[in-house]
């Protein structure tokens, strides 16, 4: 809420300066978002007296003046408003000045006149909205003073929070400035002079349903003069934020932000004999101020007479009961609205006002008749007319009370941590004008909306809330206050006692040793969008589909379905991402566009997706890997990213993870991802997964540099902890390897004979491709296999035997299986 | 023969040997003298063989000379190894030289991303004072992102986040990592000190300073007798950790529906901002909420922190706009290291 401190000043004393002000304001809870001079970029423009307005020798339009700006100083400007006359005071705008429109004010000529500046209109200063005439000053203005000084007007932004709906008002931020200041606060309600006619005369007042609408006040007045409001008030409403639009209608907007409570005026001549305030019929027809043509629902709540609705109760007047020039009479509404149904129907209508905003905050019942008097007030000062005799009142008995809320100030010590005395807390509290008294005996404390707990006699005091406060319900609220009126400046920070280890947990450990392995290995850490297009998501069913495996499955993401939003933002962002892949692969593009001819990007992210049981999450390692690995040295070659390269780097953060991956070939048009001659699904202990290198046919695919993926769902990332490994001294003698070499046909997979090699030779410690080549002696068709098998004997060649004949049951069922032929071995 | 003549020639092998090993050039060939000269079946032990037929008060006379003989071509070739193992080393040591001040090819270096870098800094410092770490869900219901966190349905209160919708009624993407404060006391007994890191979703226009995804660290402790100044002195720490050990903090009331009292923090710590910045919301937990997570407010209490990642990691990086975080440009990602 904008808060013009001129307009605060009336009903608080504030000695502060305004940045003091907006800092207490902030250190007790009502956050200021912003402090600006309003009419502070009025720059070179000051107050004039008008010495002489005499006719212009060759227009008849223009006006010659001269202008006082200082005691020698006299202007020569042309001047083409009407409104003018010789004594007078106006703004005049310097050569130099720069309008808020973006003109800026030069010397001129005009029909052969020089003229040395511009008299200014209120329209042209942004300050009203009148564009016809000079802005005519208080005739003791001080001379040559600048405008942004005599009219400027400081301006604090206050952040409102939902609860305190009470705030959106100037009199409610009195009332906390005053608990700040000590100073009391003012407020003298405008006295009307009522005429002869009464308000019944002709008009009735019906409330169909007391619970949507607890209290309706109407007022009469007739015989206004529709027209602008005064200067100050038009500027003052523009300080605060409103756009000013007739006197009538300023009224109550400045009711409005005087004491926070929407009203609305109808022209008496749009209005009927009775006026009803009822749910409205389904497809009821409303044509709102706003000129849109609404159809209505049957539960929103109308203002209407007995042929049609009028208004959108809380919300929005209707257009054919709008105050207009040719409005004689006004009827003002003053109400309290059903928060709630207020609030549905502004955003079914999508029609947030200011009276929405605040009815939707919930309104103080005795503003409704002080309101609707208030408004008339102000309407006969500025519109004249008479107010007639009497309010039409739904209910007078519907007065705001008192509520008693029981806390014992022990607890309220007890949360905050500070032992503030009972006497100081019912001080803090009567700043803002909650009394405390002494409870009478045991009570009943209210800890959450469905508990009491009951306080024996002497541990409970009893807050006395005033109905302004509807936002204090419970014992925690009043603890709350306490704290922000002693200043949580002044608590002393402690720490608490420890009794929980300190440690990070998995996975946040291994899923940082992980982070910490790529980003050493070159790779850098990504963080893409979870929410994502059509156009990248239509590739997601392939990888996810393909990461099988009993890790996968656990996750239910094979087997989930795409989620999608309801009211998504953008098309661009309307699903969740079931795989990393093509989000990496888009930041891979854009990476290349930037010119990053080689790179390495990987995330630790999730994935989303429905099942039949609920929405499901899981978490991924995405990688995405395109040209040198890293730089040649001078005169060298660089290595590239190829599908060994990857599957080198997977296995160092698999062997992290404690998993080992068997990689098998996809099927071919498992997927239009990945290159089906260079990808593989990943598989094994702890692992599941996919690599490859980009499809020659996918749109971002280009000859160099090549784009190389993987996606891996590895244990312990998400969830579960690799055991720790147990390991076996070696033995002081030397590891043994035995090097196989097998001519085996080209259609035999390697990961085949490395599987039948491990399986046959149990007591290898590991199985490694050494070498692997076609042609260069090989017969057409086979290719030269080298596996190394590597033992760890404890006494030298005590398992020679035992080695040789494991190799050779290797060899034999290869040969069986496969159709290999060895062509040589070698002991090392 | 004569013991005057075998005396010649062993002088004369001296002679000859030494003058040889003088013109020997390398320790190859200086292996190869050596070798030629004293070995098995070198000079020397050639000669000797014709000591069987010296009297035998000659023989050890013969003995002691063909000692001093072998001694010294022994020291001819020793010194002449020495001399000539040094031009060696000096000419390798020439051949293999290269130009030291070449700067050497570089690394490619990896780089991890700011926000979980944050987070990573976030759970260490809280680890220190007994926080664990857990992840909640990030596709929630209307219930646990809203209802059990005080924040009724229709409540003005509401409009402190606008929520993306799944087309599935109730379903909803999280808009804060509060949701989780609600999961983790139905699972878990007090004491509780948990942190809960992780991405949330708003229906928010994209701008310098906001985005519809972001992140948020939550934090939680639950205990007996927690109070407001103990939220004050681990937030203290907290703010310190992440700005550096002179960093100021200013704690002001704030509003969140699942706090009471709530608490706003503003840090200020002489960065390239100076002033005070606004980087956390906390409170002690509602007692609606404590009880909508199954623990008696009249025994337990603590407090809640909820803290947005990429406001604090703009504010320790100096990067002026939220939407680099997701661009991943490289040029950047490399620049943070």
């Amino acid at each position: 809420m904008r808060v013009p401190l001129s307009w605060l000043r009336e009903f608080v004393d504030v000695q502060l300066t305004p940045e003091q002000l907006a800092d207490a304001l902030t250190l007790r809870g009502l956050e200021v978002r912003g402090l600006e001079r309003w009419g502070g970029n009025w720059g070179k423009m000051v107050v004039g007296e008008l010495l002489e307005v005499s006719p212009h020798p060759r227009a008849d339009r223009l006006q010659l003046t001269k202008v006082r700006i200082g005691k020698d100083q006299v202007l020569e400007v042309v001047c083409g408003a009407r409104n003018i006359a010789a004594g007078q005071r106006v703004p005049v705008a310097l050569v130099g000045a720069l309008m808020p429109d973006g003109r800026l004010i030069e010397r001129a000529e005009k029909m052969g006149v020089a003229s040395e500046g511009m008299l200014c209109s209120g329209a042209e200063l942004d300050a009203t909205d009148d564009g016809d005439g000079i802005l005519i000053l208080d005739a003791k203005a001080p001379l040559g003073t600048p405008i942004s000084d005599y009219l400027g007007e400081d301006v604090i932004d206050v952040d409102v929070k939902p609860n305190r709906g009470d705030l959106l008002s100037l009199l409610g931020l009195a009332r906390e400035v005053g608990a700040i200041t000590g100073s009391p606060v003012k407020y003298a309600a405008r006295k009307i002079t009522e005429g002869s006619s009464e308000v019944g005369d002709g008009l009735k007042l019906t409330v169909a349903d007391p619970a949507l609408a607890p209290r309706v006040v109407l007022r009469v007045v007739d015989g206004v003069t529709v027209a602008a409001a005064p200067d100050a008030i038009q500027m003052r409403l523009k300080a605060a934020g409103l756009r000013s639009i007739s006197n009538v209608v300023d009224a109550t907007n400045y009711i409005m932000l005087e004491l926070g409570k929407p009203t609305h005026a109808f022209d008496r001549a749009g209005v009927g004999s009775g006026i009803q305030i009822r749910l409205a019929k389904a497809k009821e027809q409303l044509e709102t101020l706003d000129h849109v043509q609404r159809s209505l629902d049957a539960s929103d709540l109308v203002v209407a007479d007995e042929r049609a609705a009028l208004a959108l109760a809380g919300v929005m007047g209707g257009a054919s009961s709008e105050v207009s020039a040719t409005t004689k009479s006004v009827v003002i509404e003053s109400a309290v609205f059903a928060p709630t149904t207020i609030r549905r129907s502004a955003q079914r209508h999508s029609l947030r006002s200011e009276a929405s905003h605040r009815f939707e905050r919930g309104q103080e019942l005795d503003l409704a008749p002080l309101a609707a008097d208030q408004v008339a007030a102000l309407i006969t000062t500025w519109a004249g007319g008479t107010v007639r005799r009497g309010q039409l009142d739904s209910d007078p008995k519907a007065v705001g009370q008192t509520r008693d809320l029981t806390f014992r100030p022990e607890r309220v010590r007890q949360l905050i941590g500070v032992s503030i005395p009972d006497a100081e807390q019912t001080k803090l509290l009567a700043g803002i004008a909650i009394s405390v008294t002494e409870a009478k005996g045991a009570t009943s404390v209210p800890v959450t909306s469905k508990r009491t707990v009951s306080a024996a006699k002497g541990e409970s005091l009893v807050a006395v809330v005033p109905p302004w406060r509807r936002d204090l319900e419970l014992e925690a609220d009043i603890t709350e206050e306490v704290a922000r009126l002693y200043g949580y400046d002044r608590i002393t920070p402690t720490l608490p006692g420890r009794d929980l280890p300190g440690y990070l947990p998995q996975p946040t450990a291994l899923r940082d040793q992980v982070r910490a392995s790529l980003a050493a290995q070159g790779l850098s850490e990504a963080v893409t969008h979870a929410l994502v297009s059509p156009a990248l998501s239509n590739r997601h069913a392939e990888p996810v589909a393909l990461v099988t495996g009993l890790l996968a499955e656990r996750e239910g993401a094979a087997a989930s379905e795409t989620l999608l939003l309801s009211n998504p933002l953008s098309a661009d962002h309307d699903k969740l991402r079931r795989s990393l892949l093509p989000s990496l692969l888009d930041r891979a593009e854009a990476n290349l566009r930037y010119g990053a001819l080689s790179g390495a990007l990987f995330e630790i992210g999730r994935g989303y997706g429905g099942t039949k049981g609920g929405p499901t999450e899981w978490t991924r390692l995405g990688i995405v890997v395109w040209g040198e690995i890293a730089a040649a040295a001078p005169g060298g070659t660089p290595r590239l990213w190829d599908l060994d390269e990857l599957k080198r780097l997977i296995a160092s953060v698999a062997s992290l993870c404690n998993a080992a991956p068997r990689y098998l070939p996809l099927e071919t048009g498992d997927t239009t991802l990945l290159h089906p001659g260079r990808s593989a699904r990943a598989t094994g202990e702890g692992i599941a997964g996919l690599i490859g290198e980009l499809h020659p046919a996918a749109p971002e695919w280009r000859p160099s540099p090549r784009i190389l993926m993987a996606e891996l769902a590895l244990h312990g990332l998400s969830s579960g902890q690799p055991a720790v490994r147990r390991v076996l001294l070696p033995p002081g003698t030397p590891p043994i390897q035995r090097d196989v070499a097998l001519a085996a046909p080209a259609a035999v997979l390697i990961g085949d004979l490395v599987a039948l090699a491990k399986e046959s030779v149990k007591s290898a410690q590991s199985v490694e491709l050494f070498d692997l080549f076609a042609g260069g002696g090989m017969a057409p068709g086979e290719r030269s296999v080298g596996l190394r098998f590597t033992f760890q004997p404890d006494a030298a060649a005590a398992l020679d035997d035992a080695i040789t004949a494991e190799v050779d049951a290797f060899t034999t069922s290869a040969a069986k299986r496969y159709g290999t032929k060895v062509r040589g071995a070698e002991t090392q | 023969m004569e013991l005057a003549a075998l005396e010649k020639q062993l002088r004369t092998l001296q002679t000859e040997s030494i003058a040889k090993i003088g013109a020997a050039e390398t320790s190859a060939a200086l292996d190869e003298l050596g070798s030629s000269l004293l070995g098995k079946r070198g000079a020397l032990t050639d000669l000797l063989r014709g000591i069987g037929a010296l009297s035998a008060e000659d023989r050890p006379k013969i003995g002691a000379i063909a000692n001093e003989v072998r001694a010294a071509i022994d020291a001819a070739l020793s010194d002449r190894r020495g001399a000539a193992g040094a031009a060696e080393l000096s000419a390798l040591i020439a051949a293999e030289s290269t130009d030291p001040t070449a700067p050497g090819p570089l690394p490619q270096l990896g780089s991890l991303h700011p926000i979980p870098e944050t987070i990573a800094a976030i759970a260490r410092i809280m680890a220190s004072f007994g926080f664990t770490v857990a992840e909640g869900q990030e596709v929630e219901d209307d219930v646990t992102n809203f209802q059990l966190l005080n924040i009724p349905e229709d409540h003005p209160s509401r409009d402190l986040w606008d929520t993306l919708y799944l087309r599935e009624p109730g379903r909803l993407l999280r808009t804060h990592t509060s949701p989780g404060q609600i999961r983790t006391m139905r699972a878990v007994q007090p004491p509780i000190r948990v942190i809960l890191p992780g991405r949330c979703f708003r229906y928010e226009a994209v701008d310098a300073s906001h985005g519809f995804e972001f992140h948020q660290v939550e934090g939680l402790l639950v205990d007996r007798g927690t109070t407001l100044a103990d939220l004050k002195g681990i937030l203290d720490e907290l703010a310190r950790g992440l700005f550096g050990p002179s960093t100021r903090t200013r704690f002001r009331p704030g509003y969140y529906p699942f706090t009471e009292p709530s608490v706003a923090v503003d840090v200020s710590w002489g960065g390239a901002k100076d002033g005070w910045m606004t980087i956390l919301g906390a409170g002690m937990v509602h007692p609606i909420v404590l009880e909508n997570g199954g623990i008696d407010p009249e025994t337990h209490q603590g407090f809640a922190f909820g803290l947005g990642v990429e406001r604090i990691a703009m504010l320790r990086h100096e990067i002026p706009d939220l939407r680099a975080f997701l661009e991943n440009d490289l040029r950047m990602l490399r620049g943070l290291r």
